[in-house]
């Protein structure tokens, strides 16, 4: 399931990147070949620096020689105009051929741009990339903060009171796990701080119960029924206080969204809980392990 | 609320550190004997996450969400809620970071006050950021064949997403 749903991220944005391209090719957006003709007038006397209409967008331009104008751009400018300078290496300024110029028109011939949408979906996934290290490099405090905390709360005891609150419940959701195992109590903290809304403190200590989980799992490559259920309710996540970044896009409002977002959650929560309990139980039945 | 959750963490870190002492742990020993492994664990989750956040990466950049929302909103407008929420049921599994982009966007296009906003907000409390959350845990202890991991996170993402509407259509009515 997860390779198809990878491969077709994948195949589906490229394919759309693609068609929408050819598109732009048929309809000729970003207007290449065209030569654009605009009255232009010098500025203050200046030999070099003159304000011409693109796209009825004002713009004022510098002419390096007679063959080149240096179009500046800003924010502002007309978003074709943008993405071919940038495609062209200058977001700032794009530079026109000046194919003809009287005293008062200017024919200008703007670069081509081509293949623009495939363009920026390359460009996003290389960026992406580089963010996914950034992203895991910047876990590592984290997780080497939380997971000392827990060899602490673990060493002295404290994770057991913890765990004996919700110890009938865990033992339900996870049947096959020997009773009294460590991996209840990075389980319950790992609840513990969904609940709360502490999601930076929750990935550490859901990582420190999937270790303790893959310690118990027979085949090291492939998910375990314990692991699929622990997922399930970490991504539903079971909540009662919102997630720190709602409180601090909504501010007060947030909190007469506090009993949606309780039933909403329990919804989701309850429907991880069933689906996992579904699963596990055909593919025992099937007797084999199943397949992603 | 917002001083509870500031409250939170430092008084577990306090109780922590404390429990330890009584119980006469070493606890800066202890602490940093747990935190060797954080290294690992990240650089571990890396190819993972690169797999993950740049097939998304491309799925996003190439505008085809634009293009399923385009398909949804008839279904939207046949069962009575607000298309705009799609936007949030469809990229709230794939990216964190888009889906608090989409809802900055519609409280700026909506304000906070409209039902389409707090249907989204509650979309966006009720459920996680389902790829990233297994790229993350399954990357730490190198599981590849990830079972029936994933249909069971987005179906419960499907059943949040709909509770979303139902308890705030019924909620705020």
């Amino acid at each position: 399931m997860l390779n198809k749903i990878w491969a077709g991220l994948i195949i589906l944005g490229l394919l759309f990147a693609t068609g929408q391209d050819i598109q732009d090719e048929i309809t000729n957006t970003y207007n290449n070949g065209v030569i654009h003709n605009t009255p232009y007038s010098y500025i203050e006397h200046s030999s070099n620096q003159l304000s011409l209409t693109l796209h009825n967008v004002p713009l004022s331009a510098d002419i390096k020689n007679d063959q080149l104008l240096h179009i500046h751009l800003n924010t502002n400018s007309p978003i074709n105009l943008l993405k071919i300078a940038r495609a062209n290496g200058n977001k700032n300024a794009l530079i026109a051929r000046i194919i003809s110029k009287n005293d008062t028109q200017l024919s200008i011939l703007l670069p081509e741009l081509h293949w623009h949408k495939l363009r920026s979906v390359t460009e996003a996934a290389f960026d992406m990339a580089k963010f996914a290290v950034k992203l895991a490099i910047g876990l590592i405090g984290i997780m080497a903060l939380w997971l000392g905390l827990m060899q602490i709360a673990e060493k002295s005891g404290l994770i057991n009171h913890v765990v004996k609150l919700v110890q009938p419940l865990l033992y339900w959701l996870f049947p096959n796990i020997p009773k009294g195992h460590p991996v209840f109590g990075s389980i319950s903290m790992n609840m513990a701080a969904n609940i709360l809304g502490l999601g930076n403190a929750a990935t550490p200590l859901g990582i420190k119960a999937m270790q303790q989980l893959q310690s118990l799992n027979d085949n090291k490559n492939t998910a375990s029924d314990e692991m699929c259920m622990f997922l399930a309710l970490n991504t539903s996540s079971v909540q009662l206080l919102p997630p720190v970044t709602l409180i601090a896009l909504m501010g007060t409002q947030v909190s007469e969204l506090i009993i949606p977002i309780i039933l909403a959650t329990s919804c989701s929560t309850i429907t991880a809980i069933v689906v996992a309990k579904l699963y596990s139980r055909r593919c025992n039945k099937q007797d084999t392990t199943c397949n992603s | 609320m917002q001083q509870l959750s500031s409250l939170i963490l430092p008084l577990l870190i306090l109780a922590i550190v404390c429990y330890g002492l009584i119980k006469r742990i070493a606890v800066y020993e202890e602490f940093v004997d747990g935190a060797k492994d954080g290294f690992n664990i990240a650089v571990n989750i890396i190819p993972y996450l690169v797999a993950m956040l740049f097939a998304i990466a491309i799925f996003r950049a190439s505008g085809a969400l634009d293009f399923i929302l385009l398909l949804l909103t008839p279904l939207a407008d046949l069962l009575n809620f607000p298309a705009e929420v799609i936007t949030m049921g469809v990229i709230r599994p794939l990216t964190g970071s888009g889906s608090v982009g989409v809802l900055a966007e519609l409280i700026n296009t909506h304000g906070e006050d409209s039902i389409i906003v707090k249907i989204a907000a509650v979309m966006f409390g009720s459920t996680e950021t389902t790829l990233y959350v297994l790229a993350v845990y399954f990357g730490a202890v190198k599981i590849k064949n990830t079972s029936y991991a994933v249909q069971a996170g987005l179906m419960a993402d499907f059943a949040g997403f709909i509770a979303a509407i139902i308890v705030c259509l019924w909620y705020f009515s």
